[in-house]
Parts: C-alpha cells; structure tokens; sequence
C-alpha cells in the first residue's frame, strides 16, 4: 500500500510535533550559536597565575608609580599602585594603556640601518654597536662635532650621555624644550636658584594661569589627587582652583572659575593682577618692590581688559578670592607644556612672592647629587641648537637622540627636520619608530618602560625632592632590544673612556646612594622625598620691565595648541587603546578640527565644518573648524599629536602636526626663544 | 520579570560619579577597553563602529567667553532597575536575574538583532560590526578577564562582573559572606582608575557603603529619571546646568522642568 497524502501530512505534522518535544533541536540550535561564534580567529584568553608587580611607566612626560597586572607573566593591563604616596593609586590615560603599547606596531623590533631614503634593513646588535663606536671614535676629541639631543629630564641617563659625551671632548648635550628649562631661567631672573616646585596639595586657593595642571602640567597624577582631596564628593570642597588660560581645557572644566586669556597675555593678567592687590594693600618685602609696584600700575583693569578682553568685574572678583585666601598658590605655564618665556613664569611666579608664599606654596629644589660626572645639559635647548645647525652655526659630526622626537615636536617642524638633515650621522634610541628615528641612519630600538630599569628624579612641579625607580616587569623585552644606557656605556668603554658602570640597573643604584635612598624599596614601588631648600625670590621686577605690550593685528589670530595627555606626547603618538577618547569633533577621519569662539570664526569668515588653511613662517597645516566657546577671543585651538608621518596605521596621516605652524621669536631680555605666544593667518580652503 | 516593574534585589551595585571631580582625561575608558578586550580600531572616529562601554561625554553650558563651563559626563551601562532592553530581548541573551542587580549579557545567545539598542535610551549598547582583530602580538596582552566577541553580537558595560565574581570567590576563601562584600571588596576598572576618585562604587542599599550616602545627596541625580527605568548609576554636580542636561528635559521638553525622583 503506497503512501497517500493524508498519510504524508500526519508523518510531516508528527514529525515536526515529535522534534518541538526533544531536546535535539533546541540543543544544536544552542550549539550553532555558540559554535558560529568561536572562529579559529577570534582571540583566546591568557592563562596563568594572575599577578600585580610594581613599575614605573614613563610614557607619560612625568612618569606614572603603577602597578602591572600579569597574567602567566604577560602583562595585560596597568592598575594604580595605592601604596605610593606620589600617584596613590591613579594612573594617567597613557600609562592606562600602557600593557599594550608592549605590542604597539609601531615598535622598532631590532636594530636598524638607514640603507636608502626611508628605507631600513635589519641588523645585528653586534653590527649596529660597532657602527656607533666606529662612527663617534672618529670624531672623538673634536670640539662640537658630537652632540646629543634628549626628551627625558627627569632619568639620570641624562648623566650617562652627557657623560659619555664630554668624555669624546664635547658638551652638546641639549634637552628637549619644557617648562622645566624655562621656570629654571625664570627662578634666576628673580634673584634665586633651582628648580621650582608648587605645593598643591597645602593650598586652599591655586590660580593657574596658563599651565594645564590637572592634565598635562606637571606630575598630573599627583596633582589631581591633590585636587581630588580637596573635593570630596556630596561634601563642601575645601579648595578653590582658578584657570586663566586661552581654552576652556580639562583643567578649566573641574575649576571654579576660567578666565579666559590669550596665549600672548598671560604676564599682563598676572601684573594686572599684582596691581590690584598691590592696590589692595599686598606689600612685600623683597627688595625691588618699589620697581614692582611702579611696573604693575601701569597694567589697569582697563589696559588688561585690552589684552585679554576680561571685564574689570573678573578680575576685581578673582583679586578679592585671592585675598580671602589664607594659602594661595599661582602657577603659571604654558597652555601645552613649553614654549613660553621666562617673563610669562616670572610674572605669575611674582604673585607668590607677592602673597608671601615662596618656601610654603611655592619652594624650590636642591640640586641633585650626580652618579655620573660630567657637566650635565647645556644652557640652549634643542630649538635653539637645530636652529643653529640649520644656519651652520653649528656643524656637529654625529647625533644621539635619545627619548626624543625633535623632527616632529619642535616649532616649524619640517624646518628641524631639514636641519637634521645637514647632520651627517644620527642615531637614534628609540623604542616606537618615530618621526626622527624615521630620519636617522641608525635606530637602536629601546625597552619599553616595563621591560627596563630607569627612574625618575624631580618631576617638574613637585614641591619638595622626589625620586622613583622602576625595574622591569618582564624577564625578557618583547622585540630585540637593549637598553639604551647599556649600549652607551658599553660604546664608552670601546672608545677608552671609564665611566664606572656597565649597565644602567648600577647607574641608578648609584644615583639612589647619593640621594641616600633605598634602591630595593623603591625599584618595589616606593619613594623617595628630600626636603626643598630655603632662600627667597626677588619680585624680578628688572626682567618684567621688559614685558612687550600686547598687540594683535586684525588678519591674524592667536595660536594656542592644546594638550591632551590621553592622546600622546612628542615621543608617544595616541595609543591605539586611547583612539576611542578622540572625539569626533576633534578628528574625523583623516581631518583634524581646530576650534575657535562663533566670534572669532565670524572675524576670520569661517563657519562649523569649514575646511581652513593655518599658516605662519614657512609652514602650514590644514583643518576644519569646529566652533567651542570656550575658546578666548581671537584665539584658535588645536590639538597637539596628530599628523603624525611615521608611527602605525593607527596614527599616521591622521590630521596635521601644529608644531609646523609654531613660530620662534625671541624674548625681550632674556633672549629665549618662545614660541608660545605665536599667531597664525586662517584662510578657507 | 514583568514589564514595568523594578526588580529588587537585597545588593544593588551602583555608581556614583561626580562630575566635579571628572576632567575628561578618558582613563576610564582606556581601562575599561583593556579590561574587557575590546580591539583598537584603525578609525576609531567612526562613532558608528567603536564600542565604549563607558563613553565620556562633553557637556556644555553653552554660554561664551567668562560665562563657559564645560562638564565631563562618563556614561557607563546604567543596570537600569527596570531596563528597556531586556523585554525586547527575543532570545533572552540580557537578564537582569543576578544578586546584585547587574544587566547581564550573554553573547552566545544574542543573535544581533539589536532590539535592545533601540530600546536603550542611554545608547549604551554596542554591536559589533567587525571581528575582534588585534594588532599581531597585542593578543598576548588580553585580559583574562573578559573573552572576545565575534561580530554579530550586542556588547554592553557590566560593571567588570568578572571582578564581582573574583570578589565574591575571595570572600569565600577567606570565610566571609560573598553576599555581603565590604566597601571596596568589588570595583569596576573605571572605578579603580580614576585618577581624581570621581568614580565611587558600591551597594547602594548597604549603609556601610559610601555610595549609600552618596546617591541620596541632594545633588545626586540620574539621567533621564522621568522615564522609570531607575539607573543604577547616579551622578552627582552641584552645577545646576549639568544637572538641568541629565535630565535631557523628557517630561515637559522645556529646559529646567521640576525633577521628579521615581
């Protein structure tokens, strides 16, 4: 008997009955979707013992006390380390990151040799060591024809170079600008010595003018605990923080009240300020008072409201919060972390004098024992010596770099980049590959921070002497390289000099001797404080005499580049991990938006979205506008760390680098040169 | 659960975020991304594409010159009481069952249909349009903490649960009551991170949690109160502007309507 469709229909229907009561169905549809979601490419997870080690990240320009977590021994992810007095358990957005930029693509991986324009061939440590000794022994003792360029002002390899250097009979060691260089010239200008240092956590009132405490001035960790403490959450705070500068920035944004003030008057808002205190009856006893006071009256409300556009109100209100203060801070710096004048420090240094507050809020530091011999930095910086090469002024042989990015972090960039150029040997030590190792015919790739010994002496704003250690996490790096300091020390000894030490782990035990501190405790996390040296300031009324009036012509406007320590530094392009903060007002795309008041905008005929030309000297970058305002008037903004040119795929070519568009002047009496005040034509594209 | 209905649980785990106290510097989100493995995108200005499980937004009063404030606003998933998302789930992938109180989300399960996206008034909800493809090498500094998604699947913030399970297995081993963790025993990445401590978590019906207090200050608010989803995540600000803005104006549609705790 054959099958009929009735028969047919009762099997289909049971059958499908019979499968919705089994669990087979239900099972493999569980199974399917699991299974069509664990693909051969989809990453699996690290396994072991999960463990937390102490280590020093200076990824970030101050350097951050954390902890790294590893799992199996990997590192996976960087945690604050609460038991240091320093960071006490916060990390910065940088060294948040910092377990992955382990693995950063753009990591030289070996030694490498420059064998045509942009082009590298891998090489054996051997090979690139004896490069170095062959090309340094031939210009030893020649007078200028060896010089070194360093971004890292705090690790005491700064000794090692400098030492190694005036061992081959030359002294050009020369530091990558910071605030540091120009608040050291600025202290002796005012009659005094040493390096500066500001005492947050002991106020009750910090006025910062210029200077991005609470996110790139600074040890910015240790300052927004400082801030932190003073603001506990559902309670009254117990400090006020007062931000005068040219952008509405992260710092402004957490402060009672933001002044705004363009890049180019911040030492007449600090004189103005001076006068109305003076006015309302601040006296002090330093010895050109006189000078002061006769100087600081002829900055009115009226004539500060000319400069800066604050209304007389904003400044009498902040005059009278600064008076009710009983321990009142100012600190002054550039908006980005360098280029400002000594004057801009010693006007806004000059209030603290002012107020009576040199030695209690604002100290400053001994100087620091050396491990190594030698002379230490030189008195120009590395703006000023590339500028001296690029006239032949300067003529060196050969350059070290060594944590530093000049060919893209130094005002008019592709003008440093082409001075490097005229130098016929250039090494650089450098764990990414950056912009100027990119240029250089030797890169000898450094350790990551976690994968190598330094240390951290007196990050520039500490109060009083600080000293961190760091040891590294990892047993082996990840790429093949050496310490930079190891390879240093070693060319010395080839070269005949003794510099006694054969590796850096010694250097800093050396170091932590002289401080009279404990190498162990502290390559475990801990920290070393000495106490800040006494001595008093003068007013540096004969320096501020020379402050220039402000003036600014119609066609241009004021350049205030913007610092973002989540997106990197001069020596660290945005991380990868820290891509997703960037907003998309600030880069889309390959566009970066630099950003201007709606009033500004309208004056320089440009509106939202619109594509714009910046340009000064002979360089230029390009942008679109994004309107913010709290932006001051006749200002435009733009973010620092993009247009990158080398790095990875996940930074270059992705907006333009303003360093190009930063412009060097020199600083009536002191003859720096300053970039902070630079202005820029806008023109729409 | 039934609809429209708060789930109540003995331990609710909650946020308190002063947004005083928050710069904007994003170290919460890097560690949250570090945290639970979420890929670095070549274009990570695509806003479309990236997952932010905790997003710091930018707020501002909109005033000029002297009169600009600025807010930061970092946004996490809420673990709303009664949560949109979970009704609408027809797979039953995101619960909100668990002691504690946290919205779960379960990836095996979800089917990508993004019902739950939709439904999320506080868009914090991510789909994964792309593999989760690391730089070669990176995946060697994954976390053990969370797996990697495939594409196809809904992600969200659940407050580091791992870290809560973490937690509560201590407890154990050291005789305590994994229902009744102290103050601190369990802290989401963000949390630990924070460089200014604007970030506090914690149990907010445990009167031995800070948060207890914190969240019933008077300037404590949460966003978008009015639509009941009541947020297990609370902010505090004692600018009147900012807390004008999380409310977002939904009952009346005009700016500074009187708020109304549900």
């Amino acid at each position: 008997m054959g099958l009929d469709r009735r028969g047919f229909v009762k099997i289909v229907v049971g059958g499908v009955a019979g499968t919705l009561f089994t669990p087979v169905i239900w099972k493999s549809l569980d199974d399917v979707s699991i299974w069509s979601q664990n693909w051969p490419w989809i990453p699996r997870l690290n396994t072991g013992e999960v463990k937390a080690k102490a280590a020093l990240s200076k990824l970030c320009p101050a350097g951050c006390a954390v902890k790294v977590k590893t799992v199996g021994g990997l590192p996976f992810a960087v945690a604050g380390n609460t038991a240091n007095p320093m960071s006490k358990g916060g990390v910065c957005p940088v060294c948040a990151a910092g377990a992955q930029l382990m693995y950063s693509p753009a990591r030289v991986k070996s030694p490498l040799k420059k064998v045509g324009e942009g082009k590298f061939e891998a090489i054996k440590w051997e090979d690139a060591e004896a490069l170095l000794v062959e090309k340094l022994g031939v210009l030893k003792g020649q007078a200028g024809k060896i010089a070194a360029i360093s971004g890292d002002e705090t690790g005491t390899a700064g000794e090692v170079i400098s030492g190694l250097l005036g061992g081959l009979g030359n002294a050009g060691y020369y530091m990558m600008p910071s605030e540091k260089f120009v608040a050291e010239k600025g202290v002796k200008l005012m009659g005094g010595s040493g390096q500066p240092g500001f005492d947050i956590a002991g106020a009750d009132l910090v006025l910062m003018i210029g200077a991005d405490a609470l996110d790139s001035w600074g040890p910015t960790v240790a300052n927004q605990k400082a801030f932190a403490a003073t603001r506990p959450t559902g309670a009254a705070a117990t400090a006020k923080f007062v931000y005068a500068g040219p952008v509405l920035n992260h710092t402004a944004a957490v402060s009672d009240k933001f002044l705004p003030v363009p890049p180019q008057a911040t030492a007449a808002f600090a004189l103005g300020l001076a006068n109305l205190l003076i006015g309302a009856g601040a006296v002090s006893s330093a010895s050109d008072f006189a000078e002061y006071k006769a100087l600081a009256a002829k900055h009115t409300v009226e004539e500060v409201e000319k400069a800066t556009g604050l209304k007389a109100e904003s400044m009498k209100e902040l005059a009278a919060l600064i008076r009710a203060a009983k321990a009142p801070l100012v600190i002054a710096g550039a908006s980005f972390g360098q280029g400002a004048g000594a004057l801009d420090f010693v006007a806004g240094a000059s209030l603290n004098v002012l107020l009576g507050r040199v030695g209690g809020g604002m100290t400053l530091l001994p100087a620091a024992p050396r491990a190594v011999g030698g002379v230490g930095a030189s008195d120009k910086d590395a703006a000023s010596f590339l500028a001296e090469v690029s006239t032949g002024k300067a003529a060196p042989g050969a350059l070290i770099v060594y944590a530093a990015n000049p060919a893209y972090a130094l005002p008019q960039a592709d003008d440093m980049a082409k001075a490097l150029g005229n130098i016929a040997f250039k090494v650089s030590f450098s764990t990414y590959m950056d912009e100027t190792a990119a240029l250089c015919d030797l890169i000898l790739p450094a350790p990551h921070p976690f994968e190598r010994y330094d240390d951290v002496l007196n990050p520039y704003g500490v109060a009083k002497p600080t000293y961190l250690v760091g040891a590294p996490v990892v047993k082996k790096p990840v790429m093949d390289c050496k310490d930079p300091v190891d390879v240093l020390l070693g060319a010395a000894g080839k070269l005949g000099l003794t510099l006694g030490f054969e590796t850096y782990a010694d250097v800093i035990k050396a170091k932590a001797k002289a401080l009279g501190a404990d190498f162990d405790a502290l390559a475990a996390g801990g920290i070393w404080n000495g106490e800040p040296k006494g001595g008093a300031l003068n007013l540096g009324a004969s320096a501020l005499a020379k402050v220039a009036p402000v003036t600014l012509d119609s066609k241009t406007l004021a350049l205030a580049p913007m610092s973002n320590q989540a997106y990197g530094s001069a020596t660290l392009a945005t991380p990868p991990a820290n891509l997703l903060a960037v907003r998309n007002t600030e880069l889309l795309g390959k566009d970066l938006f630099v950003q201007m008041s709606a009033d500004t905008a309208k004056k320089a005929g440009v509106a939202e979205g619109a594509k714009v030309k910046l340009s000064a000297g002979k360089g230029e970058m390009k942008a679109r506008v994004h309107l913010n305002e709290g932006v001051a008037p006749g200002t435009v903004a733009v973010l620092m760390g993009f247009g990158r040119s080398a790095w990875d795929e996940f930074t270059k070519g992705k907006g333009d680098n303003v360093y190009k568009i930063l412009t060097v002047s020199d600083e009536a009496g002191t003859g720096l040169k300053v970039w902070a005040g630079s202005t820029v034509t806008v023109a729409k594209i | 659960m039934s609809h429209g209905a708060t789930k109540e649980f003995k331990v609710t785990w909650g946020m308190v975020i002063d947004l005083d106290k928050c710069t904007g510097c994003g170290a919460c989100m890097t560690a949250c991304q570090v945290e639970n493995n979420i890929a670095p995108m070549v274009d990570a200005s695509n806003k479309l594409r990236t997952l932010s499980w905790v997003l710091v937004f930018e707020l501002n009063n909109g005033k000029s010159g002297a009169e600009a404030e600025v807010a930061y606003l970092p946004r996490p998933c809420m673990q709303c009481g009664n949560p949109a998302c979970v009704p609408v789930c027809p797979v039953v992938a995101t619960e909100k069952n668990e002691e504690g109180g946290i919205v779960s989300q379960i990836y095996p399960r979800c089917i990508g249909c993004r019902y739950c996206m939709a439904a999320c008034p506080y868009h914090a909800r991510y789909f994964n349009w792309e593999d989760p493809i690391f730089p070669k090498g990176m995946e060697k500094a994954l976390s053990p903490s969370t797996s990697a998604r495939p594409r196809g699947v809904v992600e969200k913030c659940n407050f580091c649960h791992t870290r809560f399970m973490q937690a509560k297995e201590k407890a154990r081993q050291e005789g305590g009551k994994p229902n009744e963790l102290a103050d601190g025993a369990y802290m989401p990445a963000c949390a630990e991170i924070c460089p200014t401590g604007a970030i506090s978590f914690g149990d907010v019906k445990n009167k031995e949690h800070k948060v207890f207090d914190l969240a019933q200050g008077k300037d404590a608010f949460r966003l978008l109160e009015k639509l009941g989803l009541n947020p297990q995540v609370y902010y505090v600000s004692k600018r009147e502007w900012v807390r004008k803005l999380g409310d977002n104006y939904a009952a009346t549609g005009k700016p500074g309507a009187a708020k109304k705790h549900s």
